[in-house]
């Protein structure tokens, strides 16, 4: 029975695309490559997702070490308890960010050792040369990890740059507090320059720079187009695909590799609709994936979903990019600049369209446009309770998202006898887990509340039909 | 006690049972009240405004109910329970809301706030995490934006010469307060933790002038008293986030010590720093707020390089009080689900085991419920130090 139980685990989830089969191999490809690399003598860096300093530090030739990519592997290969609980000995509450967790746990373990602990997972976090923070406006984590692990490698300088983004707000114009944020983020790029050229001992390359900005401009592109053409119907890849290929995006921007994927993913999506081949053969349910984390260890839940006809066409998570285009960079030749505005003119570019909704909110507004682009039936959300970033003000986005936007048609009879067609909310599910701390989860309660969602969207089906 | 010697701690003792009576008797007047959370609100701009600044205060011992309908229980514990009595209408004299960037439990919870309550004003103050030039210019112009934007809503120009008159009242309220806390240096203080935990939560929902008041009457009368007796209790600093009911503190004295300092947010954290009146306002706010407070959501980039030369500039104003006070153990309080303060709480205990105080860390949920637990792992603590 356990050894049953261990094979079920052990299963891979089911890939609906190529691309986001390869991605295992890369990853592992990516973790020895960051050990080669330190064995050659070249600067390792810690480093976070979506902080926009890609194109700088690989133009300063150091090697950026993916720290929550490591925490997600341990997750997903549920091997990440023995580092929760080591950080939890050393008085970092179990409610803290796991990744962090995780991440620290290692770090101390490793430092305390002196090589790799035991069996470590693909070969284990390499030691880094620096650790590079971001306070953004989001993610205390990113904020205070690196601080906290330097307490167990303290030769390893930390450097934390703030790139700040402007909350939403109606009174506040963005042309008048555009200046100074881009001035203050291009000044803080230049300190992670500088920091960068002590460390390394060696110049920034501009134009090498401008070549990669170019590149990561291109690659934004390149990922904006294949993932709009999962518009299709039948999809061709969902959000169980999308949690796969998140890693060219999260991990590898600013590379040739990562836009060479895309434009390989884009080939095989357009081969896949001219055949009408779907995710699974029968479509009936499309939902989007409308917030959270994913639970790493507990991919296989999205193939649960399409056991039951539902997709993903969509999702919200890892899908931090937009057309350039769309975003109206200044002409400038500067690349921190370039940088820069597509920091904030990203995070920033929904707020003319919340405005013109009355109670909406650009993150509710990035909902209805997804529900409206792809079909939506349905919106899920993740709830991972250690991690607040993402996390918090989910309920507050659905019950907005409820208030303001009523797409579903249902017949209603008067007292006369009269027939009306009104309009109600989408149905939605919030899961709750966590990003690696398996203890939050529990496999029939998921899905549990999976199939009653999925009994809710079949209703309003037949209400549809009927 | 007579009348006369209890001066003004019985209407201490109404104002923190009934936090924010004295704003509702004050709006029958015509006075407005804006409401804020966190010490990272310039309050000094919303005075200048003409609005009194109301710190929104959470109830260990009420549970949070409305409140979770709209955020998730993942949230900062303290935070929700502002929430929660927010949205039950406990403050709904207040026009609006000023959260600033704090932790990432403020700003996600933001959008929650200003479309749950429906007030007419919100603004979310950005602050930086990093300290340096171009952080504080960033900050001056950001504090700049808001002066525009209340001033939108209040239908008036805010001007410096109000800025910098609200600067002075606070500098002095802040001055006054440092010189209770003068009152607990001796042994035994002259001044209980309890009670200055009451008097500090007070004031935070007072009118500027009043607050002073208060402080004014405190200062003149509590030299008079003499010491309870001369058994000397072991002394003790708390350190954490926002502390606004007293419980924790009360614990503490009851178990049989004193609590003499703090680190707190409602304490030294925040009463301590003043602001530069020889400069700018709004430059000297933002140096106030930004390079001043020191609180573990600003990264400070270590000067030397060294970890303990980072400990010592993170946590170096703690080690001076430590000496300035005499204190003999420490308490590390952190709620559950605070990164900035939960990611500290091994450094600090670093920092502080060099200094050779005893040090008890107590993670905690914001709630009364828990005070039976507390109790017995206080006295412990306690019965260890002796």
């Amino acid at each position: 029975m356990a050894e049953e139980q261990k094979k079920n685990e052990n299963q891979k989830r089911r890939t609906a695309t190529k691309a986001a089969s390869m991605i295992g191999p890369m990853v592992k490809e990516l973790i020895a490559a960051t050990h080669r690399a330190k064995a050659e003598g070249k600067k390792l860096a810690y480093t976070f997702i979506s902080c926009h300093y890609e194109e700088i530090v690989r133009a300063m030739d150091v090697v950026p070490v993916w720290t929550e990519n490591f925490a997600g592997i341990c997750g997903a290969k549920r091997d990440a308890e023995r580092f929760l609980s080591r950080a939890e000995s050393l008085d970092f509450s179990r409610s803290l960010c796991s990744y962090a967790l995780c991440g620290i746990g290692f770090d101390q373990w490793r430092e305390d050792l002196g090589e790799m602990p035991p069996d470590p997972p693909w070969g284990g976090q390499g030691r880094p040369d620096m650790m590079l923070s971001s306070g953004q406006i989001l993610c205390d984590p990113r904020n205070k990890w690196y601080q906290a692990a330097q307490q167990f490698m303290p030769d390893v300088p930390n450097y934390n740059f703030s790139i700040p983004w402007p909350l939403y707000d109606d009174d506040i114009e963005l042309t008048e507090i555009e200046p100074y944020y881009i001035k203050y983020i291009v000044s803080e790029l230049k300190g992670l320059i500088a920091f960068l050229e002590t460390q390394t001992q060696k110049r920034m390359d501009y134009d090498r720079l401008g070549e990669l900005v170019n590149l990561t401009e291109r690659t934004w592109n390149m990922i904006w187009e294949t993932y709009e053409l999962r518009r299709a119907v039948p999809t061709p890849m969902d959000t169980g695909d999308a949690m796969n290929t998140m890693v060219p995006w999260a991990f590898m921007m600013a590379t040739q590799e990562s836009y060479n994927f895309f434009a390989e993913l884009n080939r095989e999506l357009k081969e896949k609709i001219a055949r009408k081949e779907g995710v699974i053969k029968d479509e009936k349910y499309r939902l989007l994936w409308g917030g959270g984390l994913p639970a790493w260890f507990a991919l296989k839940d999205f193939n649960y979903f399409n056991s039951k006809g539902a997709v993903f066409p969509v999702e919200t998570t890892y899908r931090l990019i937009e057309p350039i285009y769309r975003l109206n960079i200044p002409d400038t030749n500067d690349p921190l600049e370039r940088i820069a505005y597509r920091w904030f003119r990203y995070w920033t570019y929904m707020y003319d369209k919340a405005k013109k909704r009355p109670g909406s909110e650009p993150d509710v507004e990035r909902l209805i446009q997804f529900i409206e682009d792809y079909k939506i039936d349905g919106v899920v959300m993740h709830e991972a309770f250690s991690c607040r970033t993402w996390h918090l003000g989910l309920i507050w986005q659905l019950s907005q998202l409820k208030k303001i936007y009523k797409p579903v048609p249902f017949l209603t009879i008067g007292p006369d006898g009269t027939k009306n067609v009104e309009h109600r909310e989408l149905p939605t599910l919030i899961l709750e887990s966590d990003i690696i701390d398996i203890n939050s989860y529990s496999e029939a309660d998921t899905r549990n509340r999976i199939d009653a969602f999925i009994e809710t969207l079949e209703s309003i089906k037949k209400q549809r039909e009927n | 006690m007579e009348e006369k010697q209890k001066g003004m701690w019985p209407l201490v003792e109404k104002y923190y049972q009934d936090y924010g009576s004295r704003a509702r008797e004050l709006k029958k007047d015509g006075i407005k009240f804006m409401g804020y959370i966190c010490s990272f609100v310039p309050v000094e701009i919303i005075r200048a405004a003409g609005f009194v600044p109301f710190r929104i205060r959470g109830n260990v011992h009420e549970p949070i109910t409305k409140g979770n309908t709209q955020l998730e229980t993942i949230a900062c514990p303290f935070m929700r329970s502002c929430f929660d009595l927010s949205f039950k209408g406990h403050y709904d004299f207040c026009e609006g809301v000023i959260i600033p960037h704090a932790c990432d439990s403020m700003t996600r919870s933001y959008s929650v706030w200003k479309y749950s309550l429906g007030l007419p004003y919100s603004h979310f103050v950005n602050v930086p995490h990093t300290v340096n030039a171009a952080s504080l210019q960033f900050f001056e112009a950001e504090l700049n934006t808001f002066r525009k934007s209340l001033g939108r809503y209040a239908g008036k120009e805010i001007n410096t010469a109000e800025i910098a008159q609200a600067i002075t009242a606070y500098n002095q309220l802040r001055k006054k307060v440092k010189a209770l806390y003068e009152l607990r240096k001796t042994n035994p203080p002259l001044v209980s933790g309890t009670e200055m935990a009451k008097l500090l939560t007070v004031t935070a929902g007072l009118p500027v002038e009043e607050a002073n008041l208060l402080c004014d009457q405190a200062l003149d009368q509590l030299p008079q008293r003499t010491a309870p007796s001369d058994k000397k209790f072991p002394r003790i600093l708390i350190d954490g986030a926002c502390i606004d009911n007293i419980d924790l503190v009360q614990l503490v004295e009851e178990s049989g010590a004193s609590v003499v300092a703090d680190d707190l947010c409602l304490g030294m954290r925040d009463f301590w720093p003043t602001t530069d009146v020889d400069q700018d306002p709004l430059k000297a706010l933002s140096r106030r707020y930004l390079e001043k407070l020191n609180c573990p959501r600003t990264f400070r980039q270590s000067p030397g390089g060294s970890l303990s030369d980072d400990l010592q500039a993170r946590f170096g104003d703690m080690g001076a009080h430590i000496k300035e006070f005499g204190v003999d153990g420490i308490i590390i309080y952190v709620y559950k689900y605070c990164d900035p303060f939960g990611f500290e709480v091994s450094a600090r205990k670093a920092y502080l085991s060099s200094l050779g105080v005893s040090i008890l860390y107590l993670e905690d949920e914001y709630s009364a419920g828990t005070i039976g637990r507390l109790r017995t792992r206080i006295q412990a603590f306690l019965e260890m130090m002796g």
